[in-house]
């Protein structure tokens, strides 16, 4: 068939198209039924989504969450200040750690500053709720909700060096160019929001988390599942202001005559790809005033305000990010990440146990809490998984530097979870007696990426694609267990 | 080679044939016959849903494919992972591997194979339940059928040599002809025809935007569309040469290589340092630019160095493998990151050059692929001798001493390769593991290509370079062609661009493929010259249209019974926008560039970066030589896909999203452009305008949907138009 005959074909339906085009314009094509005329003429209709990559898409099998706010603790906090209490460690504090513990393993800073003495907790610990969970005094209102929470003693990664192991834990892999958590859920599920976007970054702290972008990347996926940044400073997203000068209704003329032209050139042309865009405009244009109306906190009430610790709801923090979180919940964001700069506690100047571990605990403490409680008071914690936790824990061997501070450490950290419906105030692994490694169940990386997976709905061996010869999978090629005793 | 139509045959055994490989047919002078069309529907080769109705089996399309997918995980190349010492990637092995008696030609009751993919028993089930591979009917009586003909295994298709147009009339062709024979041929068993030539405009625009990466300004529009009216054809072919003479070729092609390289401004990892290597990207560029020859290429950028007197250029251009990223984290072990360089080297080598998923064998054997994890680490031997200095160049914006003896000179650095004066020995890491050292290897090639031939006792760089680019190779050349029509079209002629292997996709047109890439040797590896053959092709000049009938028949355009209608690459829906808007600056070559991005863009990583905006010409510089922080990729390249250089990127993702509508709309970038664009429409008037976006004249109802707009909202309207940032 000729281009010719196709456009005679194709004129009918684009006189039609125009009058209704014209007619609706004011409110938007979401708003347009054309299915009908549309499938006529092999140019889909707006409303039939299946172009639109991020439509919701079922799950395997029924979910027990739909959605995720994963609170990242860039840097590697210390468990053994905060939630793995060792006693034994105390009492040989400045003995070296027995050789068998160590051997033949391997820590980040091995060639200078690394010490085989192990360190004693120094923090006070007491036995918390009705599940009796130890938490440090360093987590008072942590300490509060021990009974909602779901703690995971042993979690183990693969690498320990930030940037690498914070790759891991979102994707998977140290290697670059495979897609994180976010993408992969994004991917597999869409998004409820019709907004805004299905995987969203939010960051506080002294510093961006090391790695950047590749962070949040979608890796092999398209670009449109990877995460988005919101900014606590000036626009939440970039480029979401009008320029300066330009009008709402300038742009909202934009965007109508942008895909009345647009549509003329899909009719024209045949090209899917064009209704896509005329409805990545819509979006763009509701996104302006959606984050906007998300952003805008001070509208909470002041005992919410107060329950997350809220003094100036327009100042940037990480209370206002878990705050912010909950509302992107509310508004259908699938996939939520926060990171909270900095955890690495060395021993260096900015940087150690004494000082700076228990001032980070300040900032996050309230919030973290407040965040589980008050989406259990708004009946979003049932179907929402949170997660607390970094890219990997410290050592029990202590470091000195100008001060006290610890390694890096992969064989056992604590990470906590909440929702999803998960046993909440049960404790998942145990550590041996100085909190090395562990005794019994553990929970790698991939076992963690496998549950989540599957709490949302999803097999992560049946979540792949293909790439460069290889069927990626968030859980990689591995063997990775769903952790079914949280559940 | 022709499979010509047997025209006593069903339709449906015709469409077969089309599957069948090349080897099961019989050879044929090559001919050129006007297609027939009408004689196939496409209801008639639904008939036939299976490939059963062929009376020949094809291991290399049918057979393999099952095995890959659903036994070689476990019945592999892999020794390690290989279950009941039983392979099934050999023929040997299948017969005589395992119990012996998985695979007994011409006996279906005796071959235990089918005895396993049958069982009604689950411990007994092949592929075993647990495996969540299942075989589904039409699978096992493929498995059966082959067996009882014989079992017969074939060498897997990207291994084999290329066959040239071997017959007389196919050696005299020209090229352009041949690719579009094949096309026809494939169309003609698909029930498909070519579309009718696109628009002078359209073609006048996608050429300049495939060849140079900018669309053609007014003037250029103007007298191509007059001298196109006279003489289509020679318009046609002289804008063609005018293009590859362009220096803005060397710019738009080179985007392509430096994606493939991995190419950023900086360190990656967390800390992220700026670091100085775009001499080599304007290596790349002038490279190309000058034609010269891609095993040339190849050459001086795996081992320039090592050439006898390498010159300084030779030297800038080994920066190819110093673009890996490098962490400079503390607490780092050097050696572990300097060994994830080589691997990161060994692998990308693998990808863009042989389209092998070498890199899957740094820890294992190769599941599928016969490549072996020995052979990982000999080829990793190759690029474990090297240090990694920097070279003091003595640069000027100006390369021609004769035009501008005068010029001043900067004296800059860029990374290079440099080998090293004692040799580092190379082990086999088990898993891949640094500290885990097993059995020390030498450099070497993987068994199953073409052996190499080295100068000295123990190869280096320079050899494995030569036997890149040996024109026995046999992947090179099909892997290079097929990324090159994977631009023109929007995918390749083999899809899985990277992979050839046992896991990837065999070619659509693969007498195509051969016929051109063993072309492209015999003369010499011009790049300039494969790019003429493509589009000089009545198959590249097709009208882009879909219609209804092609959507029912082909409606991914696998078969090219049309053009593609492709949304540009990241830089050049900038690069474009600063062509209409009358703001480029043409410059080639040097520093790289900041042009404006939102504020706070560069707060996103670990370190806040600086990002002083550059004023004067360079803030309207092409997007090639826009500075790229691989931890804070510029925003708008990056919401249009563009690679942030942590890995070799050989296809770009063409994603369409809302961020990408809120770059356009209100980027300061892009605001900039339109108020450049508004006034223009002031001076020429709107339909100048829209030509300056789209290079075609409106309609009048296009032109009416613009009425009424101040010149600044109708200049943003344009630049905002899909049509503006595609090429149809």
């Amino acid at each position: 068939m000729s281009t010719e005959s196709n456009s005679r074909e194709n004129k009918s339906l684009q006189h039609a198209t125009r009058r209704h085009f014209f007619s609706q314009c004011g409110i938007g094509l979401g708003a347009i039924s054309l299915a009908q005329l549309m499938t006529e003429n092999n140019v889909r209709a707006f409303d039939d989504n299946t172009n639109d990559p991020m439509r919701p898409k079922p799950p395997h099998f029924v979910p027990r969450a739909k959605r995720v706010i994963f609170l990242f603790m860039a840097g590697g906090p210390s468990q053994l200040e905060m939630f793995d209490y060792k006693p034994k460690l105390q009492e040989y504090n400045g003995q070296p750690i027995p050789a068998s513990f160590i051997e033949g393993k391997r820590f980040a800073f091995m060639d200078s500053s690394h010490r085989i003495d192990l360190l004693g907790g120094r923090q006070a610990f007491a036995q918390h709720g009705q599940c009796g969970a130890w938490v440090s005094d360093l987590l008072p209102y942590t300490s509060k909700i021990v009974d909602e929470l779901t703690i995971l003693k042993t979690c183990q990664t693969d690498l320990f060096n930030h940037a690498p192991a914070k790759l891991f834990m979102n994707t998977g892999t140290g290697q670059f160019g495979r897609p994180c958590m976010g993408s992969w859920i994004t991917y597999g599920l869409g998004s409820e929001s019709q907004d805004l976007p299905g995987f969203v970054v939010l960051q506080s702290g002294p510093r961006g988390p090391r790695g950047g972008a590749v962070n949040w990347s979608s890796g092999a996926l398209p670009t449109t599942y990877q995460g988005v940044p919101l900014r606590n400073q000036g626009d939440p997203i970039l480029n979401l202001s009008n320029p300066a000068g330009i009008t709402d209704q300038q742009q909202r003329e934009l965007v109508d005559r942008v895909s009345q032209l647009n549509l003329k050139r899909l009719v024209e042309t045949g090209d899917q790809e064009i209704a896509t865009r005329i409805n990545a405009y819509e979006m763009a244009y509701r996104m302006q005033h959606s984050a906007p109306e998300l952003m805008d906190t001070a509208a909470e009430t002041a005992e919410t305000l107060e329950l997350y610790g809220i003094k100036d709801p327009k100042e940037s923090s990480y209370a206002r990010n878990c705050l912010l979180a909950r509302r992107l919940v509310e508004r259908g964001v699938r996939f939520i990440q926060l990171y909270h700069t900095n955890w690495d506690h060395h021993g260096g100047p900015t940087e150690n146990l004494e000082k700076h571990l228990p001032e980070i605990c300040r900032e996050i403490d309230q919030a973290s809490a407040a965040l589980v409680l008050d989406l259990k008071q708004r009946g979003l914690l049932d179907d929402t998984l949170v997660i607390w936790g970094g890219e990997f824990g410290r050592t029990p061997m202590g470091e000195v530097r100008e001060s006290t501070g610890r390694n890096h450490h992969i064989e056992a950290f604590t990470m906590w979870m909440a929702g999803a419906g998960l046993k909440a105030g049960l404790t998942f692994g145990e550590t041996d007696e100085f909190g090395f490694g562990p005794v019994g169940e553990k929970a790698h990386v991939r076992d963690i990426h496998a549950t989540i997976l599957h709490l949302l709905g999803l097999d992560h061996q049946k979540l792949s694609i293909r790439f460069q010869g290889l069927d990626l999978r968030l859980t990689g090629v591995e063997p990775a267990r769903v952790l079914h005793e949280l559940m | 080679m022709a499979r010509a139509l047997n025209r006593n045959a069903s339709p449906a055994t015709n469409y077969m044939r089309l599957l069948l490989p090349r080897h099961s047919q019989p050879r044929q002078t090559l001919t050129f016959r006007q297609p027939s069309f009408a004689t196939l529907i496409v209801t008639s080769l639904l008939l036939c849903s299976s490939f059963a109705c062929a009376d020949e089996i094809d291991f290399d399309r049918q057979i393999r494919p099952i095995l890959a997918k659903h036994c070689l995980a476990c019945h592999g190349f892999d020794a390690h992972s290989r279950q009941a010492d039983l392979r099934l990637d050999t023929r040997e092995g299948a017969l005589h591997s395992g119990s012996g008696d998985a695979i007994v030609p011409h006996d279906t009751q005796a071959s235990q194979l089918l005895q396993r993919i049958q069982s009604q028993d689950a411990a007994m089930l092949m592929p075993p339940p647990e495996f969540g591979k299942p075989l589904d009917e039409e699978q096992k009586r493929l498995l059966a059928r082959w067996i009882e003909a014989g079992a017969d295994y074939a060498q897997h298709w990207a291994f084999q040599p290329l066959m040239a147009a071997s017959s007389e009339s196919g050696a005299k062709s020209a090229t352009s002809d041949l690719i579009d024979h094949w096309v026809a041929d494939a169309h003609q068993r698909m029930g498909l025809e070519f579309s009718p030539p696109a628009s002078p405009a359209t073609l006048l625009r996608r050429l300049c935007l495939d060849l140079t990466g900018l669309p053609p300004t007014l003037q250029e529009q103007d007298q191509f569309l007059a001298s196109y009216a006279t003489d289509p054809h020679g318009a046609y072919a002289a804008t063609v040469e005018r293009l590859l003479a362009s220096s803005h070729y060397g710019e738009r092609w080179g985007r392509w290589w430096l994606d493939q390289a991995r190419y950023a401004d900086s360190n990656g990892y967390s800390v992220d340092a700026p670091r100085q290597i775009w001499l080599f990207r304007d290596w790349v560029v002038a490279a190309l630019n000058r034609d010269q020859p891609f095993d040339q290429f190849t050459i001086e950028q795996i081992a320039g160095d090592l050439l006898p007197n390498a010159s300084e250029s030779q030297k800038i251009a080994t920066g190819f493998h110093r673009n890996t990223p490098h962490n400079e984290e503390g607490g780092i072990d050097v050696e572990q990151f300097r060994i994830e360089s080589v691997v990161d080297r060994v692998a990308t080598t693998g990808t863009v050059w042989l389209g092998l998923t070498i890199g899957c064998a740094q820890c294992h054997d190769h599941k599928f692929d016969p490549i072996s994890q020995a052979e990982f680490y000999r080829l990793f031997a190759f690029f474990n001798q090297q240090d990694e200095p920097k070279l003091k160049v003595h640069w000027t914006s100006n390369p021609d001493p004769v035009t501008s003896p005068t010029e001043p000179t900067a004296e800059v650095t860029t990374l290079v390769m440099q080998e090293r004066t004692e040799r580092r020995p190379t082990h086999l890491l088990i898993k891949g593991d640094f500290t885990r050292p097993a059995e020390a290897v030498e450099p070497g090639t993987p068994a199953v290509l073409p052996s190499l031939s080295a100068r000295g006792a123990i190869p280096d760089r320079l050899d494995l370079a030569r036997w890149l680019v040996a024109p026995e190779n046999p992947l090179t050349a099909r892997v290079i062609v097929n990324r090159v029509w994977q631009v023109y079209f929007g995918r390749g002629l083999v899809e899985s661009d990277s992979d050839f292997g046992l896991q990837g996709m065999s070619p659509t047109h693969p007498e195509l493929l051969d016929a051109v890439a063993a072309r492209w040797v015999e003369q010499g590896w011009g790049l300039k010259q494969l790019h003429r053959w493509i589009v000089m092709s009545r198959t590249y000049q097709q009208s882009s249209h879909v219609s209804k009938r092609q959507v029912e028949l082909d409606p991914t355009n696998l078969w090219l019974s049309r053009q593609q209608r492709l949304r540009l690459d990241a830089e050049l829906v900038r690069d474009a926008a600063l062509v209409a808007s009358g703001q480029l600056t043409t410059t080639i070559g040097g520093p790289p560039v900041f042009p404006p991005i939102p504020a706070g863009a560069m707060s996103l990583g670990q370190v806040n970066r600086p990002w002083k905006v550059s004023t004067g010409p360079d803030r309207f510089r092409r997007s090639l030589y826009t500075f790229t922080y691989r931890a804070v990729p510029p925003p708008m390249l990056n919401v249009f896909d563009a690679p942030d250089g942590v890995q070799a990127c050989t296809r770009r993702l063409r994603s369409n999203t809302p961020l990408q509508a809120l770059t356009l709309m209100n980027d300061a970038g892009f605001f900039e452009m339109a108020q450049s664009l508004a006034m223009r429409i002031e001076s020429e008037g709107l339909e100048a305008a829209f030509r300056r976006c789209t290079s075609r004249l409106p309609t009048a109802e296009e032109l009416a949907i613009l009425a009424g707009l101040s010149p600044l909202d109708a200049a943003r309207v344009l630049l905002n138009l899909d049509e503006t940032i595609s090429r149809e």
